[in-house]
């Protein structure tokens, strides 16, 4: 790929006053494993979608990888940038960035619904993007902040809990109304990793988790129309095959994909469910058609992919040279290796479907966009790090 | 920023907990990695399998059925491709849907809400409007979809099978269902010939149910099915269903007709017929209105429905080989053959009548009720004299009468290529006794079928062999290469060739001066046996079945033509040998000639030769009599002028020998005379009528030899006025006689 070339020809070319990093190296093997999981990405991509393509878009086998291309050249770019951008710029503006959010989380309850949720605003001949991702980023900015402002009164109530709760609370409601529960569960579980890296006191993790049981109960007795969007997709999770009519049908062809590829797979190319048998296939069920084409080997290659993206994040983290940048490096992380965890056990069906696609390799050219930008802030991190301590 | 450097700077704490992170992250990644390993590798083959059945397709090829085919290649059955209609709701635009509806209903003919409501199940790729469409209709579909540029209406080659004669040969052929199998006959029979080997392919699906076209694997190829060429000979079965058709109606048959034309020398069926016929185009239609509409009116649905299922099964059955009955007086020929063979009689031996015997408690009578006194042993054949034979039975014993009954292929089914033969309800060397060897000596009590009787007088006149009755002749492949000779062998050799041409002969004589004479055509050597059997096994006493058997030529049999017409009902009786007798004879009328067999007249006969009237005009009267007479004609001179200027009748026209031909020799109106009536008149009077009035005779039905034959029609009819010199065939019947 070309975006490899691109990759190691240095950023010198960037410098300037708007990109107070002086000249610092950012994270070579995190690059690295970025361009790894991109390039894998768009080739999976196109392999789970051309059919896709030819079958719904007269015969045009490039219909998504070629809007994927597009964005991934743009998204390069926006990392390279980001990652010359001093990641404190983004403290400054943190009324802005939540004014921002919520207006978008409202606005977005007004837009056009897609299967019965409204989480895309569409803005015409532009494209659409779902204002959950920009929240996702915005939230971690602005705990990192609140870590690092906070960080010595952490383990107190009305300072470690009561500031994060008011954030997570406001968006989780907004999120709800989509509604949209992928987007709830990772923003919570991305909050609460940062809240637990940064020190809350652990007990209140309890509580929490205890509270969350209990509000859960509240509010399936308040909206009992919920109990059966959920118990619909855990029935659908455990028993796919009874309910092949309708929403089991994608559980069940993407648990059939995963599991015919065998060991080493039918060979890149070649999967037979993503001939129109297994729907969104070049979406939230692309590992499916990726185990169904590479085996079980090229299946638990994503998987180390992205836990050594996740592992080299923490390295970056722990040797940041702030806790900001730290946290902010902890949130981005998890958020995608979040994200990458339940599309891959939704697809083996090891939980149930939740609609959430895996980073780098789901078709969506604003979500490429933002993961790639967010890459561009932990790089933005690593450039200031102290990597070579203790190596 | 102006805070401390370790107010800023990464905790130990931060740090540890990071470690935990990583520590739950590769535990939460570890858990979905177990879980994929145990869906790919340890329950792989349980989800390839599945996998398969979603991806893949076994798609049938359906082979073409072979042709059925008369003896002479005519196509009797056939299949053709016909296309069926579908509609693939998922593939087309709803704003058509009205449009599609309305075009398909219009050519289909059929009402557009049906089709609206099929287009209506959107998520559904395959919804069927109409199967087994012809190809102008299917071009008039496809014409529609390319005009208005419609998607999602699909046309798909289907067979269907078409009997091109409607309703000839039906309970031979029978028919197919609606994946062209064979349900009856012929089709039901050979179907595994017929129906060749279906094709299997395997092909990728994709989730829309489509071949993904480029990717199948052909596992065996298709073979199209065998051709049948049959033994039935169209012409020979078009005379047999007409006379059978025609007489059956006339006689009102209430159970139904057989009739069956074999070769005698290799159990050829050339021709059998079952009156009611029904269409194999349309075999579920019953073919008796008043049947249907009777059951039509039954109220109780289960019970149509069982009554509508019944009438189609009895409608589809073949007689012939399906039904038993008691053969009566025909069966008389087995006997005969068996005592004469077996040397029990001779021709030398001699019976006695007195009307009826009695055999231990049982007076068994003779139909001649005041019996036929002293008679020999053609005599008693000819007599058809129920004592004699009771005799005759008593003379060879059981052993001996049961060795011929089996010996003649009567103890078991026939083995003819039709399906669901049965075989006869006997008694045998064990079961019979005085009584029962008596009453089945001449034809009562033991129950055969139909093709048992023919096959085993064709056995009898034939030298003796015992031959397979069989309509299949060889399979052949498209090229009509022949794949299978499908001819049976000769079974065996039951009787003499000297006792088979003593039985031969007696049959002749019987049609000559017994009580066949209905069957008797002048020129041909016929032989013949008449049979009236009363039914035992229903509620009426007064049911009977009406046969006759005939063979020719008798010095070297051909054909032996069956004909049984069950509970006859009409003004003629119910005597084999005056419903049943005339039909052979016309039938062998037909079909003689037809088959190249010459005629040969004796004396007696000279008068039903037939001879081209040639021309006389211009010619002096000496000399136009001259000429005819040279030909065997007569001439009849009307006017006063010496050259012939006109003659009655026209050269070319076919007459019999001794006809009278007119010449004028005067200019002027014909000479016109009024037919007399000849009905019930004995030919001695029937000439000296029509001689009278200078009219020509042309004689058909029984032999006319003596007078013991009267007119049972005659044709033009009374009181017509036609020229000089016409042609007025009268046909004889004898209707002295009883069994």
């Amino acid at each position: 790929m070309a975006n490899k070339a691109k990759g190691k020809s240095k950023f010198k070319i960037l410098k300037g006053n708007v990109f107070n990093q002086k000249g610092a190296k950012l994270d070579m093997p995190l690059l690295l494993i970025t361009f790894i999981l991109l390039a894998f990405g768009l080739v999976m991509l196109y392999s789970a979608s051309y059919v896709y393509g030819i079958y719904r878009f007269h015969g045009d086998s490039l219909h998504y990888i070629r809007d994927q291309a597009v964005f991934a050249a743009i998204g390069v770019v926006a990392m390279l940038i980001a990652s010359k951008i001093d990641y404190h710029i983004y403290k400054n503006y943190i009324k802005f960035l939540m004014a921002v959010v919520y207006i978008m989380l409202v606005v977005v309850l007004f837009m056009p619904d897609y299967n019965g949720c409204h989480r895309w605003i569409v803005i015409e001949h532009v494209g659409t993007f779902q204002p959950s991702e920009i929240a996702k980023f915005v939230i971690v900015v602005v705990f990192a902040n609140m870590i690092e402002k906070n960080y010595d009164k952490m383990k107190e109530f009305q300072y470690g809990i009561v500031p994060f709760l008011i954030v997570l609370v406001s968006i989780v409601i907004l999120l709800f109304f989509e509604p949209h529960l992928s987007g709830i569960v990772i923003i919570c579980t991305v909050g609460a990793i940062m809240m637990f890296v940064g020190g809350c006191d652990v007990k209140w993790f309890f509580i929490g988790f205890g509270l969350l049981v209990a509000g859960i109960i509240r509010v399936l007795i308040i909206f009992p129309e919920s109990i059966h969007y959920a118990s619909v997709r855990i029935d659908n999770w455990l028993h796919p095959e009874n309910d092949l009519s309708n929403a089991g049908y994608q559980s069940y062809m993407g648990k059939l994909a995963v599991g015919s590829g065998g060991l080493f797979g039918l060979g890149l190319g070649n999967s037979r469910q993503k001939h129109l048998h297994l729907p969104e296939g070049q979406n939230d069920f692309i590992f499916a058609i990726i185990c169904e084409e590479l085996g079980f080997v090229g299946g638990v290659m994503v998987i180390a992919l992205f836990v050594m993206l996740f592992l080299r994040g923490i390295y970056i983290a722990v040797r940041a040279k702030d806790k900001y940048g730290a946290m902010l490096v902890v949130g981005i992380i998890s958020q995608i290796c979040l994200q990458a965890f339940l599309n891959v056990a939704v697809a083996t069906g090891t939980i149930p479907n939740t609609g959430i696609s895996l980073p780098f390799f789901s078709e969506g050219g604003t979500s490429l966009l933002m993961i790639l930008g967010e890459i561009g802030v932990v790089l933005s991190v690593s450039r200031s790090a102290n990597l070579n301590r203790g190596e | 920023m102006d805070r401390k450097r370790s107010n800023i700077n990464v905790t130990t704490e931060m740090k540890k907990r990071t470690i935990w992170l990583c520590t739950g992250a590769l535990l939460c990644f570890s858990i979905v990695i177990v879980h994929m390993f145990k869906i790919r590798i340890v329950d792989y083959e349980k989800y390839k399998t599945k996998a398969t059945d979603v991806q893949q397709r076994e798609t049938e090829l359906s082979p073409m059925r072979g042709s059925i085919y008369d003896a002479n290649g005519k196509i009797l059955a056939q299949s053709a491709t016909v296309w069926s209609i579908s509609v693939s709701p998922v593939d087309t635009k709803k704003e058509q849907h009205q449009l599609i509806a309305d075009g398909l209903g219009k050519i289909l003919e059929i009402e557009p809400d049906v089709i609206l409501k099929k287009l209506g199940k959107e998520k559904s790729y395959y919804q069927s409007i109409k199967m087994k469409v012809d190809k102008p209709i299917a071009d008039e579909v496809r014409l529609f979809c390319q005009e208005n540029e419609i998607k999602g209406v699909n046309i798909a080659e289907d067979y269907k099978r078409y009997y091109p004669y409607g309703d000839f040969a039906s309970t031979i052929l029978g028919f197919c269902g609606s994946d062209n199998q064979g349900l009856a006959g012929l089709e039901s029979y050979y179907d595994s010939e017929l129906t060749g080997e279906k094709g299997r392919i395997i092909s990728a699906k994709n989730g829309w149910g489509k071949d993904m076209g480029t990717d199948y694997d052909v596992i065996s190829e298709t073979k199209d099915g065998y051709g049948l060429v049959t033994t039935i000979d169209e012409t020979v079965q078009h005379y047999l269903e007409k006379q059978l058709k025609l007489n059956a109606e006339k006689h009102k048959v209430q159970e139904g007709a057989v009739g069956v034309v074999m070769n005698v020398k290799t159990g050829a069926i050339l021709g059998l017929a079952v009156y009611p016929a029904f269409d194999p185009n349309k075999p579920y239609e019953l073919v008796d209105e008043n049947l249907y509409n009777s059951i039509m009116a039954i109220v109780d649905e289960k019970e149509r429905n069982q009554a509508m299922s019944q009438a189609r099964q009895k409608q589809w059955r073949n007689k012939a080989v399906n039904d038993l009955y008691e053969p009566g007086s025909v069966f008389k020929i087995v006997t005969a053959s068996a005592a004469l063979d077996s040397g029990s009689a001779t021709l030398n031996s001699s019976y006695y009548c007195s009307g009826s015997v009695k055999v231990e408690n049982w007076t068994m009578k003779c139909a001649h009720l005041s019996g036929h006194g002293a008679e020999t042993f053609a005599q008693a054949l000819i007599n058809s004299c129920n004592p004699a034979f009771i005799k005759m039975g008593q003379d060879m014993g059981i052993d001996t009468f049961y060795n011929y009954f089996y010996g003649f292929g009567l103890a078991e089914k026939t083995g003819i290529d039709l399906p669901g033969e049965q075989n006869s309800i006997h008694y045998t060397n064990k079961t019979h006794n005085t009584v029962t060897l008596a009453s089945c000596s001449f034809g009562q009590s033991n129950k055969i079928t139909p093709i048992q009787m023919i096959t085993a007088v064709a056995t009898a006149v034939n030298g003796g062999n015992l031959v397979t009755p069989h309509i299949g002749s060889r399979l052949v492949d498209k090229d009509g290469n022949i794949v299978k000779d499908l001819t049976p062998a000769i079974r065996r050799q039951v009787v003499s060739e000297e006792t088979s041409r003593t039985v031969r002969n007696i049959l002749e004589k019987n049609v000559f001066e017994g009580n066949g004479k209905n069957a008797y055509v002048a020129g041909y050597r016929v032989g013949g046996k008449s049979g009236t059997s009363q039914k035992l096994d229903t509620p009426q006493k007064d049911d009977y079945i009406a046969s006759f058997v005939g063979v020719a030529p008798c010095d070297n049999p051909e054909i032996a033509v069956l004909i049984t017409f069950d509970d006859p009902r009409g003004e003629a009786g119910y005597y084999g040998g005056q419903l049943a007798g005339p039909v052979v004879g016309s039938l062998m009328g037909d079909i003689l000639p037809y088959l190249g067999v010459e005629p040969i007249y004796n004396a007696s006969e000279k008068s039903h030769a037939s001879v081209s009237v040639s021309s006389i005009t211009g010619y002096s009267i000496t000399d136009a009599t001259v000429k005819l007479q040279r030909a065997g004609l007569n001439v009849k001179v009307v006017g006063n002028g010496e050259n012939v200027i006109s003659q009655f009748p026209a050269v070319g026209t076919k007459v019999t020998v001794g006809s009278t031909v007119v010449a004028y020799t005067e200019s002027g109106e014909s000479a016109m005379v009024s037919v007399p009536n000849l009905i019930n008149k004995t030919p001695d009077a029937v000439r000296a009528a029509l001689n009278s009035q200078g009219l020509n005779i042309k004689e058909d039905g029984a032999y006319s030899g003596n007078n013991s034959v009267k007119v049972s029609s005659q044709s033009p009819n009374a009181g017509d006025k036609v020229p000089m010199g016409t042609t007025i065939t009268v046909t004889y019947s004898d209707t002295s006689f009883t069994e």
